[in-house]
């Protein structure tokens, strides 16, 4: 059963290793055409980049788009988290 | 002149704002200096209300103060008028009413560290001693003295975090103290023992199937769902700001001046960051003299990606997966790391980072030197201390800073292995005598540092190396 709740979603995009001078983003809207990224800020260096995007769609949709992104290698953080320390 | 209660306990609590304090202000605003809540990135204002990042660019969102109305009502004589904790600076706080939590926190000892500054060969040491911090001996009490006394202001009837030590400790005691629940979120992995210095509070504790990351995602969904105070989540903005008492403090300890050179630990990057903001605000309000003071960056090697983008020069970091001893500032992937790398560059300073080996000679140092027993943390804090110095990146000659954060009483089992077997003997006086002579053969406390400290760029000279700049010989 799908879930068809509209959703929108903030999270910070971090490409390296190549992954910066790769069109992510498009390919990520190849295969859900239904979800829409709003880029809010991003920072492009040399060997790394960093989005903030929100995302937009039904849940499910939206869920596994950001699971796409995260099998093409960028890694994907929420915006509102916090700090989580291991000692 | 402030005026001032006892509290059930004893102590004294400011009871009512200065008499001088909001004259001409709106009266919803008089009971604090608060403004608004900014964003960082784009300067946008929002209410003061439980909300953690901009609508507009997702910039991290920071208390703003009313500066102007401040300059004159906080001065040295109403600081020094409060309370012998971190409320003394109340004003400078994101607090409306009277404190609520961490009534003891603050004010730590500031160590003017003249065996250990012998040792490496440097004219003003002071340590700010954390460890010390009470009830929870970390710099996390400050903090959480905040973010609980907010929550409660908000209405919120519980408090919870993510975190598996200090922080988690610091939640769980201040909520006892203050009668509210609170709710500990952990991996379900995590060692036994690291569970029972938060248990013993009281809290509620929920083992959470999966890694740290999982863990953080659900705290963002608990606070939506649940209206709970996620300390380091949705009251973000607030908590931080309690981080700037270590700033007050050290300033205030040393007679109303700032040091030159101050070398702060960074895991999430909330600590450098408002360290500097509290001493910026003490130049703002003519508190204490600007004498361009520099901040430094601590990292152990293992998880330094702010250190690594010092060194190279970049805005941004490479996010790392930890991999070192010191657990509790063992973050890859730090929150404000872009706001450190910023400052660190602004001030003129720069990062070190130390390998775990150095980071427990530097645990042992500053016990056998000065008495205090730091967790490694600390011991990193430490080592990336000297390389600063001794690469020349921090001239020996001007007033250095290094920040403590938390107490290696919390973590004895890192530093199993680093000592000599102890003798056992027979309850005679000649094998007490044998011993005695075998001991005196073994280094003298204070020579526990052994690795030597290598690998910090030093600075590259504007002209001349000078005597202040000039590597120092070994």
């Amino acid at each position: 059963m799908t879930n068809t709740t509209n959703t929108q979603q903030k999270c910070w995009l971090t490409f390296e290793g190549g992954h910066q001078n790769e069109p992510c983003l498009w390919k990520m809207t190849v295969e859900f055409p239904d979800v829409a990224f709003d880029i809010r800020q991003a920072s492009v260096q040399k060997d790394i980049g960093i989005m903030a995007v929100l995302f937009t769609g039904k849940e499910d949709r939206v869920t596994a788009a950001i699971q796409y992104l995260t099998n093409l290698g960028v890694k994907v953080d929420p915006v509102e988290g916090g700090d989580l320390v291991a000692g | 002149m402030l005026d001032f209660l006892l509290d059930k306990k004893g102590f004294f609590v400011a009871a009512t704002r200065p008499k001088t304090h909001g004259q001409g202000r709106d009266t919803e605003r008089q009971m604090s200096y608060v403004r608004a809540l900014t964003c960082k990135e784009c300067a946008a204002d929002y209410p003061v209300e439980p909300r953690t990042v901009c609508e507009n660019d997702f910039g991290p969102l920071e208390v703003a103060f009313d500066y102007t109305a401040m300059r004159g009502n906080v001065t040295r004589e109403s600081i020094q008028a409060g309370p012998d904790s971190l409320w003394r600076y109340k004003d400078l706080l994101p607090v409306e009413g009277p404190p609520r939590a961490g009534l003891r926190s603050g004010m730590t000892p500031l160590i003017r560290a003249d065996n250990l500054a012998k040792k490496l060969g440097v004219k003003d040491l002071y340590i700010k001693d954390d460890s010390a911090n009470y009830p929870t001996f970390s710099y996390k009490d400050r903090v959480v003295s905040i973010a609980l006394t907010k929550a409660l202001e908000f209405g919120f009837d519980t408090v919870a975090c993510a975190s598996t030590g200090n922080l988690a400790h610091s939640v769980a005691a201040h909520a006892a103290a203050a009668g509210v629940r609170s709710f500990v979120l952990i991996p379900h992995d995590l060692e036994e023992g690291k569970i029972v210095g938060s248990l013993v509070f009281g809290p509620r504790m929920v083992k959470i199937h999966g890694n740290y990351d999982d863990v953080n995602r659900l705290c963002s969904q608990i606070a939506d769902k649940y209206n709970w105070a996620i300390v380091n989540v949705n009251l973000r903005p607030f908590y931080t700001e309690g981080a700037k008492t270590l700033g007050f403090e050290i300033a205030e300890q040393l007679g109303w001046q700032l040091p030159k050179h101050t070398v702060v630990p960074v895991a999430g990057g909330t600590l450098l960051p408002k360290v500097w903001k509290g001493y910026r605000e003490f130049i703002e309000l003519g508190l204490v003299k600007d004498n361009q003071p520099k901040m430094y960056a601590a990292q152990a090697q293992g998880c330094s990606p702010v250190v690594e983008a010092l060194r190279n020069g970049r805005e941004l970091f490479k996010p790392q997966k930890p991999d070192t001893i010191a657990k509790s500032i063992a973050i890859g992937n730090p929150a404000d790391g872009y706001y450190v790398i910023k400052i660190v560059n602004d001030s003129g300073g720069y990062g070190a980072a130390a390998q775990d080996q150095e980071i427990l000679d530097a645990v042992k140092l500053l016990a056998q030197t000065e008495g205090v027993f730091t967790e490694p943390a600390g011991g990193t804090t430490l080592a990336c201390a000297i390389k600063l110095i001794e690469s020349g990146r921090i001239p020996r000659d001007e007033p250095i800073c290094v920040c403590i954060t938390g107490n290696g009483l919390k973590t004895v089992e890192a530093m199993q292995g680093q000592f000599a077997d102890v003798p056992i003997i027979p309850a005679k006086l000649n094998d007490f005598d044998r011993v005695v002579d075998e001991l005196a053969q073994q280094p003298a406390p204070g020579a526990a540092l052994t690795s030597p400290l290598v690998s910090v760029d030093p600075p590259t000279p504007r002209t001349q190396p000078t005597a202040a700049t000039k590597p120092a010989t070994p």
